[in-house]
């Protein structure tokens, strides 16, 4: 039983992770989060899917919103609330370890923002689809949906380059912090299939990076 | 042409078994279920997944693929993996309520590491049986109405484990040694590979005959009785290369160097963790815990013995309490813990110290790597 230890011992390391993702992501998530973020008004009522070590959910309690992330892992969730008590914005967070499947549990219509960073690129096509559906379902008429995530670029000229940077770095990332991410397909498509209009849309230079901000299509509104 | 696919998936994931290989997740209908046919559930490990197919062929069933990341299912359940969450996804996402008038999935038993069958109940409704261990045995299982003997329960470690072993093993060795041989002895590049793959499989085959001593007894392990087979063998190989050279008439100590440097090489790499390697022995790498019981809280409703992979326990129908009789072969894989419904289980480390129940659902067996930042924070 050990070969699977040892993979998890480099596996399990939450406490790299945001090191890692910042080597990975070269510092551009961080700008992306506070360029959603930014957005955040106070008292609004704001879920963070996916919410990690927290980066999100910390940046939009500090718009003295009130925010609820829901992780699987516990570990992450356990880094978030540590930094969310030193921080001192507790009061403002509600962390619970969840998964989307479990979104069904949330009132419609009962939240202003949802964010999600780093998380849809690690579901299955079907949980995603089923997570969309839920979104829209619990979002408010009106409702902003905020996603920075890891995508697939489209062509095959920005393939290459993207592989040839990515290659590199996934392997130097996995080294230093046994880190890695994954990448979406299509996922502005799915967001508009989904019912949301888009309002902006930012990639990174190799198409390989999103920055989305969806809005929930009020009744009557056309695309 | 369906049996060519399932030889090449078991060769390619036998001969790369370090790696995960996931595939598809989501609801596969097996046959022609109807709307009281049993539910599996399984994990997004191709050769598992291929393994469960063909033992439900003739079936008519509904099969849940969950994502354990592509690994397999022992493996992604104590390591994290494999959680209660992927068996809620896959419950709720797939859409399998609209399909059966029944709340009962069938879940593989090594899932009992990682899932807790009380939480499932709690979050979605649905009741979850814990199946046999091994996917071959899952016709007998229905034929019995759902009902496992107690070898269903059980790993175990035959022959043909073991081959499957000695490639994983052996073929990125091989590789990793002839490419760092390549620029200096390129014509000794097929003897070496002849060597590594001899001597895997001849470690591995001849495990039965050695594995009494790689359990440990007492408190820390020995490296010297956990290697001393392999290096009994490799010394024989040095021995015979002597005579044979010395017989040939051609002995230079050089070529008795070249040539044992290898072997050794791979019979130490062997021998890091030869008893991690099965399923029926506790890995060497990780700390000894034992498993302890609070009598007080145990009510002999024998969970524990439902779940154990090494039939180590039975309980005592008279007195409603579980006891132990075959602890020494735990592999301190955690489902007893994780699923006792009253927190009687609990692991004991050979400090004394407690790690809870609530800890070890928590962590998993990643408690090991948890467990250790937390000592060299302190």
């Amino acid at each position: 039983m050990s070969t699977y230890i040892l993979m998890k011992i480099l596996e399990s390391t939450p406490s790299r992770y945001d090191k890692g993702i910042r080597i990975l992501t070269l510092g551009r998530l961080d700008k992306s989060y506070d360029r959603l973020t930014s957005h955040i008004t106070k008292g609004q009522r704001v879920l963070d899917i996916g919410c990690g070590t927290g980066a999100l959910t910390l940046r939009a309690a500090q718009n003295e919103a009130k925010v609820k992330g829901i992780d699987v892992n516990p570990q992450m969730l356990e880094i978030a609330q540590k930094r969310a008590i030193e921080a001192d914005l507790s009061q403002n967070i509600e962390l619970c370890e969840m998964g989307v499947a479990e979104l069904g549990s949330e009132a419609s219509q009962s939240y202003d923002v949802l964010m999600s960073g780093l998380c849809f690129s690690e579901l299955t096509e079907d949980e995603l689809s089923y997570t969309l559906k839920e979104v829209k379902r619990i979002l408010k008429q009106g409702g902003f949906l905020f996603i920075a995530d890891e995508v697939r670029p489209e062509s095959i000229a920005k393939k290459i380059p993207q592989w040839l940077l990515r290659l590199p770095l996934i392997i130097i990332t996995y080294i230093l912090t046994q880190t890695t991410t994954h990448a979406v397909k299509n996922l502005p498509e799915k967001i508009e299939e989904a019912g949301f209009t888009i309002e902006s849309v930012r990639l990174s230079p190799l198409e390989n990076f999103i920055e989305l901000v969806g809005r929930n299509q009020q009744k009557g509104e056309t695309k | 042409m369906s049996l060519m696919k399932y030889t090449f998936i078991n060769v390619i994931t036998t001969l790369l078994r370090v790696f995960p290989f996931p595939c598809k997740t989501g609801l596969m209908k097996i046959g022609n279920p109807n709307r009281n046919s049993l539910v599996f559930l399984t994990c997004n490990y191709l050769l598992t997944l291929e393994r469960v197919k063909r033992a439900l062929k003739g079936i008519d069933a509904y099969l849940l693929v969950a994502n354990s990341r592509g690994i397999n299912i022992w493996c992604a359940s104590a390591g994290g993996q494999f959680t209660n969450h992927e068996v809620i996804s896959a419950i709720t996402v797939s859409g399998i309520e609209e399909f059966v008038d029944h709340k009962n999935v069938i879940l593989p038993q090594l899932s009992a590491t990682g899932v807790e069958a009380k939480v499932i109940q709690k979050k979605t409704g649905w009741r979850v049986k814990w199946g046999p261990v091994y996917a071959k045995d899952i016709p007998l299982f229905i034929e019995n109405n759902c009902k496992k003997t107690p070898e269903m329960r059980e790993v175990r470690f035959p022959w043909t484990d073991r081959v499957e072993m000695a490639v994983f093993f052996a073929f990125p060795l091989s590789i990793i040694l002839a490419l760092i041989v390549l620029p200096f002895l390129p014509s000794s590049i097929l003897p070496l590979i002849v060597l590594v793959w001899g001597l895997s499989f001849l470690i591995l085959l001849s495990f039965p005959l050695y594995s009494r001593w790689l359990r440990p007894e007492g408190k820390s392990t020995d490296f010297i009785r956990r290697t001393g087979f392999p290096i009994l063998l490799w010394g024989v190989f040095i021995i015979g290369l002597i005579i044979y050279r010395a017989a040939i008439g051609d002995f230079t100590w050089g070529f008795i160097v070249q040539w044992g440097v290898i072997p050794l090489v791979t019979v130490l790499l062997l021998s890091i963790d030869l008893a991690g390697i099965s399923p029926t022995y506790k890995a060497a790498l990780h700390e000894e815990l034992k498993i302890a019981l609070d009598e007080k809280k145990c009510k002999g409703a024998a969970f524990c013995e439902k779940v154990c992979p090494r039939d180590c326990y039975e309980v005592d129908s008279t007195r409603h309490i579980a006891t132990m009789p075959r602890s020494d072969r735990c592999v301190q894989c955690g489902a007893c813990i994780i699923q006792c419904p009253f927190d009687a289980l609990y692991f004991k480390t050979p400090k004394d110290e407690i790690i809870p129940p609530e800890t070890i659902r928590r962590f998993k067996l990643n408690l090991t790597s948890k467990r250790l930042v937390k000592v060299e924070g302190k």
